[in-house]
């Protein structure tokens, strides 16, 4: 990026896969000439290369596949500011864009981390963010469209940098429309505004001046409209998305279609079907997104692209050959310890070498290493690769969270041939270093501690084997909305039996109250047809005005029972029951007919424009129950569907005076495009603050409205003919489901995904999968393409004959110790153990494959008779031994 | 007047669809983003209790009468730093002119005005009232001098009405009237560049105050005698110095 200078031999990236360098043709000497006609000189770095690695004959290669199916996933390049002469880019040295920024974040960037300002390399003691750089522009760029990420990337950059700084950092972010629509962004928002202290500033900044010691001048005007200056150290440009050359070039050479703004062109209901049969799109290439939905998508991508070759299902598979595992269990123990900087996620906070030097002196660790990322392929190979060399039977890594990375560790276990049980993590990070980054010393010293930990519980582990069950070929699918059918079609037709539970009478779900998607196709039709396919379909197995009373079993082995009486095995779960809309009881809704919820105007829009076309005023409230301190979140689709139906009314009576009443618009991406189309036609937005919200009376018989304008800061009022309210989206009766699939909700109720980013669709209880609003409020095209996503997640347990269940689970009952009394059987959530009559008298029994590991049995039983593999009463002691005894 | 509620029921809205019937393109006006950045770059900002955005969310709201009313739409400069910023490229400037032009023309600010009627006055445009044979008088003299004091300078011209010569020139009357000697450089430019050049007897001067005052038919009269002198002279280029 130009922020540092670099060798003729590099790296492309910290984190790149392989992560291997490369030569610079246009910087390395020898090319240089080659490409000249002259003869090459220099080649030291062939010289000097211990391993002979170096190849200057290696060429770019053409490789001819045959495939059936095309999946783009090009991604995005940042907008460059350069041309803006206003914000000075170019010239001023501590004017720098968000991915600069990122740079100077990251623990492999230019300043390894350490926040400093570009000019003189101090600590930056104040940092301002202007959003919308190369966004919502249609005068200094031609991208109309929203990035989507930006206002929550801005955040984050903030966050960290407040917390990386040594000194108190002021962070100020200047926006138009605070965008924090994703799940959990609103609290993320409320934290730094409330909690840290971030400055959010509604202003966007005219033009930047230096001042004589670098640092910028930012004037703007506050929402008052007085004009403030303000000195900053650093400023931030939150430069936005868009496609890059040569993502332009590989959709044009595909023959695919592309929008006017260069992203694939797809339908809201097909989402990630580009204009050509058989090619899909997932990322920032079908328009600018964020990780969880890019991932999110990419599932879905592949769902399409497997549904049109489930006939070829298998065909071209490898599998995967693991060396034979080495017997240890004669072997005196030799533990290697690995111990993570995580970029600066820990380095910055832990004294790594320190811990490194303290795992040294502990019993029976014969090898240590510092590892800069402990994930990165080659920090992978490395500890494979000490494994053999130091004889290591024993691992524990000192790093993240086992929850995300413990498989990556295990896995390359495997593949040095040791049992992946003999491994044991260290969280310092999330346990450690992010929560204790204010005291370096007592930080350390806690690693320390987790590590002792660590190694004390891994000279107690023994090796584990998977146990392996059948598993059946179908899934259930809870809930026919659209995202339902679209997940049991996709399941269907790759080839496996679907069982679709809806609680109503009918399939169609919320999807029967909406007119249109976002993109203008109507719904109805695409319904209908979803409706008739499922309905005529081999493979699903509908059961109307039906909700599950039992769901017991595991992953590949379920069964159900419906409360029609109903009852069948399957493999998989899919989640999509939907949510509600919620009560309201301000803005006189209920005391007068005038007052509506929104779909109560689509349906008016519908069934009785003329009413529209008679009418002089119509006023549109935003918010309503949603981003309040009791529901604190964006109920994500209000902003566009209000908008679409503002456009709507104004189509039927153009003049009619339309207000909108909002707090920030969320029109996020491509959904900018209906709000700018809203303002064209003259609709008015009026922004409120909760503070202050809008009045709503009855004055003479007639509806008033009055609000201050956020721009004069004067009270206006309104007489509309009819008000409408965009009420908020809530789970409901969420909790009993989630009880009986034994799943987690979020706070808000929502069904809570294993991992927001890496693992968006699925559970953390295996076989477990979520698609649609009962996951977060979104539009229809993201329902669709999440529900792909899940049912991409789910074919990948049907596809496979077996199902490997991990053995941490209870696995061994002592019979001399049992009395039989039965309080583990009464305690088990999940029927895993039963009582079984012996010679010896009553006894208890494990099912192992239905046991999830919980530990009640061996938390319970007073005769210490169960034993949870891997987590033992006589490892835990050892663990707290090794914290109290250091 | 602050607490006064704004009753929106009542408002026409007249000022903003005849203005946007006016500036080209409509000069998107309804896209407005309440954003700010014209009211941070603003001259003009917090004078008469205004700014560029306020003023466009006036007219936006109805408020007609104010916001054109207000002393504010004379002490915008025409700058287009807010035009030039703005997301979605409105122009504030042309609705700014078209406020004052709403204003009955004896009402507009003394100074305009009268230097408006200054160019109306004679055939010069000039709004310092220069008569066309003073700005002859006053070339020729300033000409002469320099011929006669400075060295080297004997070839150096100042044409008025040569016909047929590539760039016709206006000439701010600020230099004629107050400060002769600053003619002096642009001419000695034009000369080292060898560049054939003509001033028109008529229409010389370059400022155009009725413009400013937004008296469209005077703005035009004083555009059009110029343009009409440098057609006549048959000049290939109207450089406009202003």
């Amino acid at each position: 990026m130009g922020m540092n200078k670099r060798k003729a031999v590099y790296v492309p990236f910290a984190q790149t896969v392989p992560l291997k360098y490369t030569i610079d043709r246009k910087a390395c000497l020898y090319f240089q000439a080659i490409d000249k006609g002259k003869k090459g000189k220099c080649k030291a770095c062939e010289k000097f290369c211990e391993n002979d690695a170096i190849n200057f004959d290696q060429t770019a290669t053409t490789v001819d596949l045959n495939v059936g199916s095309i999946i783009l996933a090009p991604g995005f390049q940042a907008f460059d500011p350069s041309k803006w002469d206003t914000y000075q880019y170019t010239n001023f040295k501590n004017v720098v864009t968000s991915m600069d920024f990122e740079r100077i974040l990251a623990a492999t960037g230019p300043t390894e981390g350490h926040l400093v300002r570009p000019s003189d390399k101090e600590q930056p003691k104040s940092i301002a963010w202007f959003q919308c750089v190369g966004s919502r522009d249609i005068n200094r760029c031609d991208n109309a469209y929203c990035s989507s990420v930006c206002c929550m990337y801005a955040v984050k950059e903030a966050m960290i940098a407040m917390e990386h700084a040594h000194d108190p950092l002021e962070a100020s972010i200047f926006f138009m429309d605070m965008r924090t629509y994703g799940k959990d962004f609103e609290k993320y928002y409320n934290r730094a505004k409330d909690d840290m202290g971030m400055r959010f500033i509604r202003c966007r900044v005219h033009s930047v001046i230096e001042n004589e010691d670098k640092s910028l001048k930012v004037c703007y005007v506050d929402e008052q409209g007085n004009i403030q200056n303000e000195d900053y150290d650093m400023v931030v440009l939150s430069v936005g998305l868009e496609s890059s050359a040569s993502a332009i070039e590989l959709g044009n050479k595909m023959g695919i279609e592309l929008d006017k703004y260069n992203f694939a062109k797809t339908s809201d209901l097909t989402p990630v079907a580009t204009s050509k049969p058989g090619i899909y799109v997932a990322g920032c290439f079908q328009g600018p997104k964020d990780i969880p939905y890019s991932v999110m998508e990419a599932s879905a991508a592949a769902a399409a692209a497997a549904r049109d070759l489930a006939s070829a299902r298998g065909q071209l598979q490898k599998i995967k050959e693991f060396p034979p595992e080495r017997d240890v269990s004669g072997e005196e123990t030799r533990m290697g310890v690995f111990v993570c900087n995580c970029g600066i996620n820990i380095g910055a906070v832990v004294d790594v070498h320190e811990v490194a030097e303290y795992a040294k002196t502990l019993p029976n660790v014969t090898y240590v290493q510092e590892n800069l990322f402990s994930c990165s392929q080659d920090a992978q190979d490395q500890l494979a690769e000490m494994i053999r060399e130091h004889n290591l039977n024993r691992v524990v890594v000192a790093a993240c969270s086992p929850r995300t990375h413990e498989p990556l560790f295990q896995e390359t276990m495997s593949n040095a041939g040791i049992n992946k049980h003999l491994f044991e993590m260290a969280n310092i990070r999330d346990q450690d270093s992010w929560v204790h980054s204010a005291d370096h010393d007592a930080a350390t010293q806690k690693a320390k501690d987790l590590v002792a930990m660590g190694v004390a519980k891994a000279n107690l582990r023994v090796a584990l084997q998977p146990i392996e069950v059948p598993c059946t070929k179908s899934s259930m699918v809870l809930g026919g909305g659209p995202a339902g059918m679209t997940a049991a079609l996709n399941i269907a037709d790759q080839g496996f039996k679907v069982y679709l539970v809806e609680k109503k009478d009918v399939l169609g779900g919320h999807g029967r109250k909406l007119r249109k998607a976002f993109s203008g196709e109507p719904v109805k039709p695409y319904l209908d047809d979803l409706i008739k396919r499922v309905n005529d379909h081999e493979n699903i197995e509908v059961h109307l005005g039906a909700e599950p009373k039992m769901v017991s079993g595991f992953v590949g082995n379920f069964h159900t029972d419906l409360t029609t009486g109903a009852s069948f095995d399957h493999g998989t779960v899919i989640v999509a029951v939907g949510a509600d809309s919620t009560k309201v009881k301000e803005y006189l809704y209920g005391e007068n007919p005038n007052v509506m919820k929104w779909w109560d105007l689509d349906k008016k829009i519908e069934e009785d424009p003329d009413s529209i076309k008679q009418a002089k005023c119509a006023v549109a409230i935003h918010c309503v129950g949603s981003r309040e301190p009791d529901r604190p979140y964006c109920s994500k689709i209000c902003c566009a569907h209000a908008i679409e139906s503002a456009i709507d009314l104004k189509e039927l009576n153009p003049d009619l005076d339309v207000y909108m009443l909002y707090r920030d618009i969320r029109t996020y991406g491509r959904l900018e495009e209906l709000y700018q189309k809203a303002r064209s036609m003259g609709i008015l937005f009026v922004r409120y603050d909760p503070d202050n919200k809008p009045k709503v009376e009855e004055v003479g018989g007639k509806l008033q409205v009055t609000v201050t304008d956020h721009v004069l800061g004067r009270p206006i009022v309104m007489s509309p003919d009819f008000i409408t309210l965009y009420t908020a989206i809530a789970p409901k009766g969420t909790e009993e489901l989630a009880n009986m699939l034994k799943v987690t909700l979020n706070q808000e109720k929502f069904f809570l995904e294993a991992h927001m980013k890496l693992r968006p669709v699925e559970f953390s209880t295996d076989g477990m999968f979520v698609c649609g609003i009962a996951h977060y409020p979104k539009p229809l095209d993201e329902c669709i393409a999440q529900a792909q996503a899940a049912a991409s997640r789910a074919v990948t347990v049907l596809s496979k004959d077996k199902v490997v269940i991990e053995p941490i689970v209870a696995g061994f009952v002592d019979k001399e110790a049992c009395r039989g009394c039965g309080l583990c059987v009464a305690l088990c959530p999940y029927g895993a153990i039963d009582i079984e009559e012996t010679p010896e008298g009553r006894k208890a029994k494990l099912i192992s494959a239905s046991c999830k590991g919980c530990g009640i049995c061996a938390a319970t039983c007073y005769r210490h008779a169960i034993s949870i593999n891997a987590f033992n009463d006589t490892q835990i002691e050892a663990q707290m031994h090794a914290f109290l005894n250091k | 007047m602050a607490e006064e509620v704004i009753d929106l029921g009542k408002m026409t809205r007249d000022f903003k669809k005849e203005a946007m019937k006016i500036i080209p393109g409509g000069g998107n006006l309804d896209l407005c983003l309440n954003c700010g950045t014209c009211a941070a770059g603003c001259p003009a900002t917090g004078l008469a209790d205004l700014d560029p955005r306020k003023f466009l969310r006036m007219i936006l709201l109805g408020l007609d009468e104010e916001a054109t009313k207000s002393p504010w739409v004379w002490m915008c400069t025409g700058c287009q730093r807010c035009i030039y910023a703005c997301p979605m490229q409105i122009d504030i400037p042309r609705l700014v002119y078209n406020a004052r032009a709403t204003w009955p023309r004896e009402e507009r600010p003394k100074g305009i005005l009268g230097s408006c009627d200054m160019a109306l006055k004679n055939a010069s445009g000039s709004a310092m009232g220069a008569s066309p044979d003073d700005f002859i008088f006053v070339v020729e003299d300033v000409l002469e001098e320099v011929k006669d004091t400075q060295p080297g300078w004997d070839e150096l011209q100042a044409p008025i009405d040569k016909k047929g010569a590539h760039f016709f020139i206006n000439q701010n009357s600020r230099e004629p009237v107050t400060e002769p000697d600053e003619l002096i450089p642009l001419w000695k430019l034009l000369h080292v560049a060898g560049i054939d050049w003509t001033y028109g007897s008529k229409g010389w001067a370059g400022e155009n105050y009725c413009m400013f005052l937004a008296d469209d038919k005077s703005w035009e009269h004083v555009t059009r005698t110029s343009i009409m002198q440098c057609a006549e002279l048959g000049c290939k280029v109207y450089l406009n110095t202003e």
